[in-house]
C-alpha cells in the first residue's frame, strides 16, 4: 500500500512537469535559443570575443541611421494608431446600426485584411505616383496642373503622408474586428434597460458603450502597438530608406551592408520596445478588468 | 521412406536445372562480353571536366547540362561533365591539385578576379598557342584584360554591365549639339555634361523630371557612384575619393540631381518607371532593365554610358574560360572553349541567362526584338572609344561597407547638402582601411593593368 501511495505521489510530483514539457521545450526551442544567439551576435565580434563595437556603429557611425530610424517609428505609430482605433470604432458603431448592404459593408471593411503589406505599399504606390491614378483623376478634373509628387528624399513629408495612408487603409480592419467583436458582446439588456430609463443616444454610448468595449479597445491597442514596431513592408516600398524605421535598418544591416551585428541589435531593440509596451499595456488592462469587477 | 520424388522425377529436374544453369551460363557470358565491348567503346569516347563558378543555379545548369553539353557531345563526340562549384572552393581545388601535380580539370569558367590570381600563381595555361577562333571579334577592352601575367590567360566568355536605357521620345529633346547618333554610338560628344544638358532640357520643355536611377535601398545606384562617375571624372574608383576633381564630380552631381526624377530614391530597379514612363532617361543593370526591353522593345533603345574628363567609365563583369596548366585534355578543351564562343552558343547563353555574349558577331545572330536591342547597346558599350574599365573589388564580408561608404557620401553630399570636402575627408580613411584590413588589391583601374 505504501509503495503504491509512494508510486502515486511521485507520479503526481512529476506529472506536471512532464505535461509542460513539451510546451517548455518549443520555448526553448523556437524563442529561448534564437534570443541566446541573438544576444551572441549583437555582442561578439568575429572571433566571439565580447565587443561594444556594433552599438558604437549603431549610436554614432555616420552609416547608421539609427536615430531616425527610432524617431520615425514612433512618429507614425503616434500618428497611425490614434486614427485607426477612431475610424474601427466609428466603423463599428456605424455597422452596428441595422440597414440594408450591412453585410456587404462589413465584407468590404475586412478585405484589406487579406492582402500582405508589400502589396498594400505596391497598390498606394502605384495610386499616389507621379503618373499614377489620382494625380491623373485630379489633372483630369482640373483640380491640379501639376502632379503631386509624394515620393522621394526630397518629399520626406509627402512619403510620410503616403505611409500613413497605406497603413491606415491596410491595418484599420484589424483593429475593427476586435472592436467589432467586443461590440456584439455587449448585452442588448444594458441598452434597453437605458432605453427604458430615457437615455439618448449619447448617454448610451457614454455610460454603456463606450464603458464596456474598453477591454476590446485595450486588446487592440496592444496588438496595434506592438506591429507599429514591426512596420516594413509597406515603409520599404514607399520610401526606401528615405523615411528609415527600425526593421527596415535591421534588413537594410543586414542584406546590404552584412552587418550582422548590427541587426542583431536592432532586433533586441524591437524586442525589448515591444516587452516594455506589452508590460505597461498589461498593468493597465489588468487593473481596469480587477476594478469593473469589483464594481 | 514415402519418398514422394522417384529416381526419375529427379533426374528429370536435374536435367532441366541443367538446362537452366547453362542458359544463365551462356546469358552471362553474353552480356560480359557485350559489356566489356560497351566499356571499351566508353573508353574510346573522350570526356573532360569543366569546372565553372558560372551558371551554377539549378536552372541554369539543366539548360548547360541538357541543352548546351548535349548540343556538343553531338557535334564532336565529345563527353563532358559540368562541375559547378563556389568562387572559394574553385581556388582551393586548382591550387590542391596544381600543387599536388594532379590535374583532373581540362576546363575552368570563372570571372576575371579569380582567373586573374591563378595566372598570378602560374596555373594557367598560355592559350595563343591554340591560334585564333575563326568567325569572332572580341572588342580590344576585353582581350586587354584577357592578358595577364605575360600570357593569354583566359578567353572571354560571357560579360554582364550596367548600361543607359533612352525612351525614344527623349530623342526629341535632345540639347544642342548633340544628335542621336553621338548617343548610341557613344561618340566623344556624349558626356556627362550633355546628360546634365539633356535632362534639363527635358524638364525645361515637358515640366517633368524624366531621368532616373536606382538609389532605392536593395538599387545599384551605388555601382553609379564607384564604378561610373568616380573613373570618368577622378580616373579611379578609391585612390581619388577626395580630391579636386571629386569635388567637382559631387557638385556635378549635384547640379544633374536637381533634373533627376526625385522618386529615385524609391526605386531598386528600372525596367517599372521606364515601362510606367515616370522616367525616358535611366542607367541600371542589364538584368534590371530586360523586362522593360522585352516588353516594348520598340520603345526603347540602350546606349553606352557617357563619357566624363578623364573618359568612359563603366563596370565589367567578366567571366572566362581558361585551361589549367597540366589538363588532362588541353585539345578538348579548346573544342569547348571553340564552341562555347560561337555566336550562336552566345545568343543562346544570354536568351536563358541574361549573361551577354563578348564576341561582336552575336549581334547579328540575335533574333531581331528585344534580344538584339540588348546586345546592341552593350556591344556599343564596349566598344565605345576611350573606356576606362572599373572592376568591383573583392572586399568579401567587407564589401557592404564599401558600398556604405559611398552611399552616405551621396546622401550627405547630394541629398543633405553637406560640404563635399568635409564628408569626403571623414571617410576617405575608413575606405582606405578596408582594403587595408582585407588586404585586398586595389581593383582596375586603380591598379592599372
Amino acid at each position: 500500500m505504501t509503495s503504491n501511495k509512494q508510486g502515486y505521489s511521485l507520479v503526481e510530483r512529476y506529472l506536471p512537469y512532464l505535461l509542460i514539457a513539451p510546451a517548455l521545450g518549443y520555448l526553448l526551442f523556437f524563442i529561448g535559443y534564437p534570443l541566446t544567439q541573438g544576444v551572441l551576435l549583437a555582442f561578439t565580434d568575429q572571433n566571439g570575443h565580447f565587443t561594444l563595437q556594433h552599438v558604437y556603429y549603431l549610436l554614432y557611425s555616420p552609416s547608421s541611421n539609427f536615430w531616425p530610424a527610432l524617431e520615425d517609428t514612433l512618429a507614425l505609430a503616434a500618428v497611425i494608431i490614434p486614427i485607426q482605433i477612431m475610424l474601427a470604432l466609428g466603423f463599428s458603431l456605424m455597422l452596428s446600426a441595422n440597414f440594408k448592404g450591412k453585410d456587404m459593408a462589413l465584407y468590404i471593411l475586412i478585405i484589406p485584411l487579406t492582402i500582405s503589406d508589400v502589396a498594400g505599399g505596391l497598390i498606394w504606390y502605384s495610386l499616389l505616383t507621379a503618373n499614377g491614378f489620382f494625380n491623373k483623376l485630379f489633372m483630369a478634373l482640373g483640380i491640379i496642373n501639376q502632379p503631386i509628387q509624394f515620393f522621394g528624399y526630397q518629399f520626406r513629408p509627402m512619403e510620410f503622408i503616403a505611409i500613413v495612408l497605406a497603413e491606415v487603409w491596410r491595418a484599420t480592419a484589424l483593429v475593427f474586428v476586435i472592436i467589432f467583436a467586443g461590440l456584439q458582446m455587449i448585452s442588448r439588456e444594458y441598452i434597453e434597460a437605458a432605453e427604458v430609463f430615457g437615455a439618448g443616444t449619447w448617454t448610451k454610448l457614454r455610460h454603456i458603450i463606450f464603458p464596456m468595449l474598453k477591454p476590446s479597445v485595450q486588446t487592440a491597442l496592444l496588438i496595434r502597438t506592438l506591429f507599429a514596431f514591426q512596420v516594413f513592408g509597406v515603409v520599404m516600398v514607399l520610401a526606401g530608406r528615405d523615411i528609415p524605421v527600425l526593421a527596415g535598418e535591421a534588413y537594410y544591416e543586414q542584406t546590404i551592408l552584412y552587418h550582422y551585428g548590427v541587426a542583431a541589435l536592432y532586433a533586441l531593440i524591437i524586442a525589448a520596445i515591444s516587452v516594455v509596451i506589452g508590460y505597461i499595456y498589461i498593468k493597465m488592462f489588468k487593473a481596469q478588468y480587477l476594478k469593473e469587477v469589483a464594481m | 521412406m514415402n519418398n514422394l520424388y522417384t529416381p526419375r522425377m529427379s533426374r528429370a529436374i536435374s536435367k532441366s536445372v541443367a538446362i537452366a544453369i547453362i542458359v544463365i551460363i551462356i546469358a552471362a557470358i553474353i552480356a560480359g562480353v557485350g559489356y566489356y565491348y560497351y566499356a571499351s567503346q566508353q573508353q574510346k569516347t573522350v570526356s573532360i571536366i569543366w569546372a565553372s563558378t558560372q551558371l551554377v543555379p539549378p536552372e541554369e545548369q539543366a539548360f548547360v547540362k541538357g541543352t548546351l553539353l548535349t548540343d556538343f557531345e553531338k557535334q564532336t563526340g565529345i563527353k563532358v561533365s559540368f562541375v559547378g562549384m563556389s568562387y572559394s572552393d574553385m581556388i582551393t581545388r586548382i591550387t590542391s591539385e596544381e600543387q599536388a601535380g594532379k590535374v583532373t580539370i581540362s576546363l575552368i569558367g570563372d570571372l576575371h578576379g579569380n582567373l586573374d590570381l591563378m595566372a598570378s600563381k602560374g596555373y594557367l595555361t598560355d592559350l595563343s598557342k591554340f591560334g585564333t577562333l575563326p568567325g569572332r571579334t572580341f572588342p580590344d577592352v576585353l582581350m586587354k584584360y584577357a592578358h595577364l601575367h605575360g600570357i593569354l590567360a583566359y578567353i572571354p566568355w560571357m560579360t554582364a554591365t550596367y548600361v543607359m536605357v533612352v525612351n525614344k521620345e527623349a530623342f526629341n529633346y535632345l540639347p544642342q549639339g548633340l544628335t542621336k547618333q553621338d548617343v548610341i554610338t557613344g561618340s566623344s560628344k556624349w558626356t556627362y555634361q550633355a546628360l546634365l544638358e539633356w535632362a534639363k532640357n527635358l524638364y525645361e520643355k515637358t515640366g517633368k523630371k524624366l531621368l532616373g536611377f536606382p538609389a532605392g535601398p536593395n538599387g545599384l545606384f551605388v555601382r553609379f557612384l564607384h564604378g561610373y562617375l568616380y573613373p570618368a571624372f577622378t580616373g579611379a574608383q578609391v585612390k581619388n575619393f577626395n580630391s579636386q576633381d571629386a569635388i567637382k564630380m559631387w557638385n556635378y552631381l549635384k547640379e544633374l540631381w536637381q533634373y533627376v526624377n526625385p522618386a529615385s530614391t524609391t526605386w531598386d530597379a528600372m525596367a517599372d518607371p521606364l515601362l510606367k514612363g515616370e522616367v525616358w532617361i535611366a542607367w541600371d543593370h542589364t538584368a534590371r532593365i530586360k523586362d522593360a526591353i522585352e516588353q516594348k522593345p520598340d520603345q526603347f533603345v540602350v546606349v553606352p554610358v557617357p563619357m566624363g574628363p578623364k573618359g568612359r567609365g563603366y563596370i565589367l563583369v567578366v567571366a572566362g574560360l581558361a585551361i589549367p596548366k597540366g589538363a588532362p585534355d588541353p585539345q578538348a578543351a579548346w573544342k569547348l572553349i571553340d564552341y562555347l564562343t560561337k555566336p550562336s552558343t552566345q545568343v543562346k547563353v544570354l536568351e536563358k541567362t541574361g549573361f551577354f555574349p563578348t564576341v561582336k558577331e552575336a549581334s547579328t545572330q540575335a533574333p531581331a526584338g528585344a534580344l538584339q536591342v540588348l546586345i546592341k547597346g552593350v556591344n556599343a558599350q564596349l566598344n565605345a572609344p576611350n573606356p576606362i574599365v572599373a572592376m568591383i573589388p573583392s572586399l568579401g564580408s567587407k564589401s557592404g561597407d564599401f558600398k556604405s561608404i559611398y552611399i552616405t557620401a551621396f546622401k550627405q553630399i547630394v541629398l543633405q547638402g553637406q560640404d563635399p570636402q568635409k564628408v569626403l575627408n571623414e571617410l576617405y580613411p575608413q575606405l582606405l582601411n578596408l582594403f587595408k584590413e582585407t588586404g585586398a588589391p586595389l581593383p582596375p583601374p586603380d591598379s592599372g593593368t
